[in-house]
């Protein structure tokens, strides 16, 4: 469908198509009309050659008549025409015994009932309509003819009859089609007037009473409106929380930073400069994964799919958190349950995969006690990763990958972003992630085919 | 002057009671919402710096529950959110201030030291007895004009003294408001401050009442 104004559309199909129609039918009555009156003239044709036939073989007058109008002498004549009618009686051997009107001109012809001749009368070439008629005993033929011009005129002039109102109505009909097309669409009018004084973040439902016709769009309409205004809200919180979430870490660098500046004692300031450049490391932690979530967040699918290679992106997940892990004492341990080929086969972006399992692994090296273990399982039917740290709490637990929410007291940096990163890798390549208490101890993030474990939406996603 | 931090952030909380004890005052920091709620029948406060922000009850809740107990410490309230609504809340909840992250630290001491004012009925912000003159802000004091030399623990007992012109000061009140938690006071360190004291401000200066503690002398 291309553009173009739809009234101006609607007024041209209408302007063309109504007087096509007319003629069509005008066309049709005209046919219909000659015909109908063709046969009316036959018919009257030959019942009068009939009687002329009886009356002239009866032996009746043969005395020529004078005009009707001259018989009737100034009674109602109405507009006989003498001269386009006629009548000749022949005897067999061709002699004219009677005629009438232009019946002198007939000529005397082997033939019966109808045909269509031209006359050749006074220098004028007539088409006549004739019917021939003989006796059964040949002894006289009678012709009556009628001049098929007065069939022609009375042909048009029932016709003309019939559709001059129409002719007449014809412009006043298209007037009426404009101006109804123009009201039609005025609802139209209305909707775009309304849409185009909307305020951006109006994202009221429109209202405005619309044709059945363009409901739909309306509707359509309003629901792109709530889901626009839906991501807009998602939005504005997340830079507003992420705008206040910046504002821990900057009143702690601030606060640092004034204090190395203010003390005299050494100890003191070089105490302070430490904890100054750590809560840089962590400003810069919440800055990346605040960026690393403003792309997973509008992401529909997954940027690149590929059969993943869970024992590649380990081991680079692995070589990541290798030296924080080295930092304090822990190991990082990975384990291969089953078949190397058929670690949790899925078809997915081993990159967004890698970040996944590295905020995992980052997690449990930094909240797990200096010396502990962490296990990097790679399983046929899940990926998990285990710390035998403290473990947490249900509350706790239950709160984890709501977005900014740390656990309290955590002397470790951290944005309390990583989880929500975590998750929503996972829900975009379809699996779940859940995170438990291990029996034993410690924590353990569990990474299955949503469909094995049961789907559990996210926290803290809005989506 | 003692103060007490509840937050429970690591570098702010670290950062509030290394610089605030730099600026002379004694500070206690709980990084615990109900640690915090409790803490304040710990010591006697002159005020307390609280986060709104903090896991497991909320800041205003604290607040709320010390207003409704009668707990008269002047409060700042420190938080992240700026919003009128937020603001508003928090100062009707029994707030005496209010600072948006991130606060300079030195505003922070100014505010304490207002609101400690306030609470003493004090307009102006140098104490003042006599020729013997006070600058809190400035951390110094004059007598005849002429400047004292103070260690930060004299200043902060001359302070006291003056805070408390006409009454007595128990000894162990002052051992509370001089020294932090975890600071290791002798049995007679307040005696030592109070001997250094006399011998740079005169012997007058200071009175002793046997049995119960210190009260300034005539004014100088």
């Amino acid at each position: 469908m291309n553009g173009g104004s739809l009234q101006r559309r609607l007024v041209l199909i209408l302007l063309v198509v109504s007087p096509l129609l007319w003629a069509a039918s005008s066309a049709v009555a005209i046919y219909q009309t000659h015909h109908e009156l063709g046969e009316l003239y036959d018919t009257q044709l030959s019942i009068f050659a009939r009687q002329l036939l009886s009356l002239s073989l009866s032996g009746g007058p043969a005395t020529p008549l004078p005009p009707v109008k001259d018989l009737i002498h100034g009674g109602a004549h109405a507009d006989l025409e003498d001269h386009d009618l006629g009548v000749a009686v022949w005897d067999g051997q061709g002699r004219l015994l009677q005629s009438d009107g232009d019946g002198d001109h007939f000529t005397f012809e082997d033939k019966r009932g109808f045909y269509q001749m031209t006359l050749d009368e006074h220098g004028r070439h007539d088409v006549w309509r004739m019917f021939y008629l003989p006796a059964p005993d040949g002894s006289r033929l009678v012709a009556v003819g009628q001049r098929e011009e007065l069939r022609r005129e009375a042909m048009w002039e029932v016709v003309g009859a019939q559709q001059l109102p129409w002719l007449l109505t014809l412009p006043l009909l298209m007037l009426a089609l404009v101006w109804g097309v123009r009201r039609g669409l005025k609802p139209l009018k209305a909707l775009s007037d309304e849409i185009a004084t909307r305020r951006p973040d109006d994202a009221r439902a429109l209202t405005a009473p619309v044709p059945a016709e363009i409901a739909p769009l309306v509707a359509a309409f309003n629901r792109l409106m709530q889901r626009v205004s839906e991501t807009l809200q998602h939005e504005r919180r997340f830079t507003a929380d992420a705008a206040h979430e910046l504002r821990t870490p900057l009143a702690g660098l601030r606060v640092q930073a004034e204090v190395a500046q203010l003390t005299t004692d050494a100890a003191v300031r070089s105490h302070a400069l430490e904890r100054l450049e750590h809560g840089i490391d962590r400003a810069t932690r919440l800055v990346d994964q605040l960026l690393a979530l403003s792309r997973l967040d509008p992401m529909d699918a997954l940027p690149s799919v590929q059969t993943v290679d869970w024992q590649r992106v380990a081991a680079a997940a692995t070589q990541e958190v290798a030296d924080s892990a080295a930092e304090r004492g822990i190991t990082v341990e990975t384990q291969l349950h089953g078949v190397p080929g058929r670690v949790l086969p899925l078809a997915g972006d081993e990159l967004l995969l890698g970040l996944l399992l590295r905020n995992l692994l980052d997690n449990a090296v930094r909240y797990a006690p200096p010396g502990a273990t962490v296990k990097l399982v790679l399983a046929e039917d899940a990926v998990e990763v285990q710390d035998d740290g403290p473990g947490m709490t249900s509350d706790h637990l239950a709160r984890l990958g709501e977005r900014f929410f740390r656990p309290p007291g955590q002397e470790a940096p951290g944005s309390g972003l990583g989880l929500s990163i975590s998750l929503r890798v996972a829900e975009l390549h379809g699996l779940c992630l859940t995170l438990a208490n291990r029996p034993e101890g410690g924590l353990t993030a569990r990474l299955a085919q949503a469909a094995t474990i049961g789907r559990i939406p996210p926290k803290g996603s809005t989506r | 002057m003692r103060i007490l931090v509840i937050e429970d952030d690591t570098l702010i909380g670290d950062g509030l009671k290394s610089g605030l004890t730099a600026l002379g005052f004694a500070v206690d920091w709980v990084r615990d919402g109900r640690q915090g709620q409790a803490a304040i029948d710990a010591a006697p406060y002159d005020a307390v710096v609280l986060d709104l922000g903090l896991p497991g009850i909320d800041g205003l809740d604290i607040l709320a529950g010390w207003r409704r107990t009668g707990r008269s410490e002047p409060v700042l309230v420190l938080t992240a959110r700026d919003a009128l609504p937020d603001r508003l809340t928090g100062l009707d909840t029994g707030a005496d201030d209010y600072l948006v992250k991130p606060f300079a630290l030195a505003e922070v001491a100014a505010r304490l030291r207002a609101l400690i004012r306030r609470r003493h009925g004090q307009m102006a912000n140098r104490l003042k007895h006599g020729t013997l003159e006070l600058d809190p802000v400035g951390r110094s004091a004059t007598l005849n004009g002429q400047p004292l030399d103070l260690t930060a623990r004299e200043l902060g007992l001359l302070e006291l003294l003056l805070n408390a012109r006409g009454r007595i000061l128990p000894k162990t009140l002052i051992e509370e408001k001089l020294y932090g938690w975890g600071q290791e006071v002798e049995s007679n360190t307040i005696e030592v401050h109070v001997h250094h004291l006399r011998r740079k401000l005169g012997s007058e200066a200071i009175r002793t009442v046997r049995g119960i503690g210190y009260t300034l002398g005539e004014p100088l």
